[in-house]
């Protein structure tokens, strides 16, 4: 698989598929251990864990919506020969949460790390030789682009991997039957289908939504500054 | 295979071993003994966040903001392991910000007798056992007893409130690990400092002249080891491949 995965000029459907479960899988050495997508502070500060599935939604229509259309813009920018120094811009000012904006930096880190190692000569990642600290959707973007993943696809990635790390984190802050917890993401399905419509197709980084959620934003400062974390963010 | 490493980075030492062992005051001591000769940081790996790093902090051992916290999503053993990530980001931002530094430390979240450092993420390192414990721990053995680079037994001072025999104790580590080194260690006797010192100081020179080859301790019983028969002896000593040979 790795000679197919690094000539990304026209990967067949069947590879890019192929690199999507790769990407989506948790295993994949990009720290995904250390996350819990918000859901340790919540729960600290008294989230009814029977609200779980409520909570990804809320997130998918909110942080992750506007994380999936800077990631979109992003592989557009990097394919059509573009910087993406503006698409970051845009993100943090719609990232208000400086503990958000760092958690999503320190494992834009991990993929940049990952993705210099799997594409050594992309071009497309050109940019990520200067820039150190990528926000995730800004290297996910651009790895997309490396690997051939459609835009869809890239939403696809994102929602499912933003819900996938809740449920994960919950089994470990307030564990419950496992097989009820890949239930909810499954009957998450359609939430994270309906972010495809919304940003697939997104080229301009002003049109990226800017969608806040104060609370979760109270609760990622609150858990930067605890001293008593399981996760990082 | 494994390469060895070259000094041009700073060399990675890993200390593990069950909690309440002794890590963090070993990585203590080892700050105090070296900060003057060594240019050091820190990397801790905790169940919650940052209990080691503050009370490595507190301790005044070393300039705070070079000691570190990761955390491990409540997976200590996958964070030095199977998804070195975090920890290798870890390590590069203390290499950028303190350059040059010559040695960082990196304590594992006190696990089982199992967990031991990918070699990808250290070069070499440090299994700490205390006499507490018990002296038949050593017996047990595991990947981190048998073959990690060094294996301390700490807290030899307490072994006469606890009936533990520490020369038997050592001797039993030797024969575990094929004679590769044991060091008993206390705070209080400074000739035990000096030869954990001494030991440190060794890997850096031979890490400084390439010729350090980190090893995995491995999670894997090793084969052809106890009272095989000649027959069962024979077809268990196959060749390793994460061990060098003349090394067994």
């Amino acid at each position: 698989m790795s000679s197919e995965l690094t000539s990304p000029e026209h990967p067949s459907p069947g590879i890019t598929e192929l690199l999507l479960m790769l990407l989506a899988d948790a295993r994949l050495p990009t720290s995904g251990h250390t996350q819990s997508g918000g859901l340790e502070p919540a729960l600290r500060d008294g989230l009814d864990p029977s609200r779980l599935v409520e909570y990804c939604r809320t997130r998918l229509a909110t942080v992750t919506l506007t994380e999936a259309a800077t990631a979109v813009v992003c592989r557009h920018r990097a394919l059509a020969g573009q910087g993406t120094d503006d698409v970051e811009l845009a993100w943090a000012a719609r990232t208000p949460s400086d503990a958000q904006r760092a958690a999503s930096r320190a494992m834009g880190r991990a993929y940049r790390r990952l993705a210099r190692h799997l594409w050594p000569d992309a071009a497309v990642l050109g940019e990520l030789e200067a820039v150190r600290h990528p926000s995730r959707p800004r290297a996910l973007g651009l790895v997309a682009a490396a690997g051939g993943l459609s835009g869809g696809q890239l939403v696809r990635l994102v929602g499912y991997d933003d819900v996938q790390t809740v449920v994960s984190a919950s089994l470990k802050l307030s564990p419950g039957d496992p097989m009820k917890a890949a239930g909810w993401v499954l009957g998450l399905r359609e939430d994270i289908e309906s972010m495809v419509p919304r940003c697939a197709d997104l080229v301009d980084p002003h049109l990226i939504p800017a969608l806040s959620a104060p609370l979760m934003e109270a609760w990622a400062q609150d858990h930067a500054a605890t001293t008593r974390r399981l996760f990082s963010a | 295979m494994p390469e060895s490493v070259r000094g041009t980075r700073a060399l990675r030492l890993g200390v593990c071993g069950p909690v309440g062992t002794g890590k963090s005051s070993l990585i203590g001591l080892l700050c105090r003994e070296l900060a003057d000769r060594l240019s050091l940081a820190v990397i801790t790996n905790d169940i919650y966040t940052d209990e080691d790093a503050r009370m490595l902090r507190a301790a005044g051992v070393l300039a705070p903001e070079r000691i570190r916290a990761v955390e491990t999503g409540a997976c200590p053993h996958t964070a030095i392991r199977d998804d070195i990530t975090a920890n290798l980001l870890a390590v590069e931002d203390l290499e950028l910000d303190f350059d040059p530094v010559e040695l960082i430390l990196v304590e594992s979240g006190g696990d089982n007798l199992t967990a031991t450092f990918s070699p990808a993420l250290v070069d070499t390192q440090i299994f700490v056992l205390d006499v507490a414990g018990g002296g038949d721990v050593v017996r047990k053995g595991g990947p981190g007893i048998s073959r990690a680079d060094l294996l301390v037994i700490n807290k030899t001072d307490l072994a006469e409130h606890v009936d533990v025999d520490v020369p038997r104790m050592v001797r039993e580590g030797l024969a575990e690990r094929d004679h590769r080194p044991v060091i008993a260690l206390s705070r209080k006797n400074p000739d035990s400092i000096q030869a954990l010192k001494a030991w440190v100081l060794t890997q850096v020179d031979s890490f400084a002249a390439g010729a350090l080859v980190p090893q995995d301790p491995g999670p894997m019983a090793p084969h052809g080891h106890g009272d095989a028969t000649d027959a069962q002896d024979r077809e268990g000593h196959h060749q390793h491949q994460n061990v060098p040979a003349g090394d067994r």
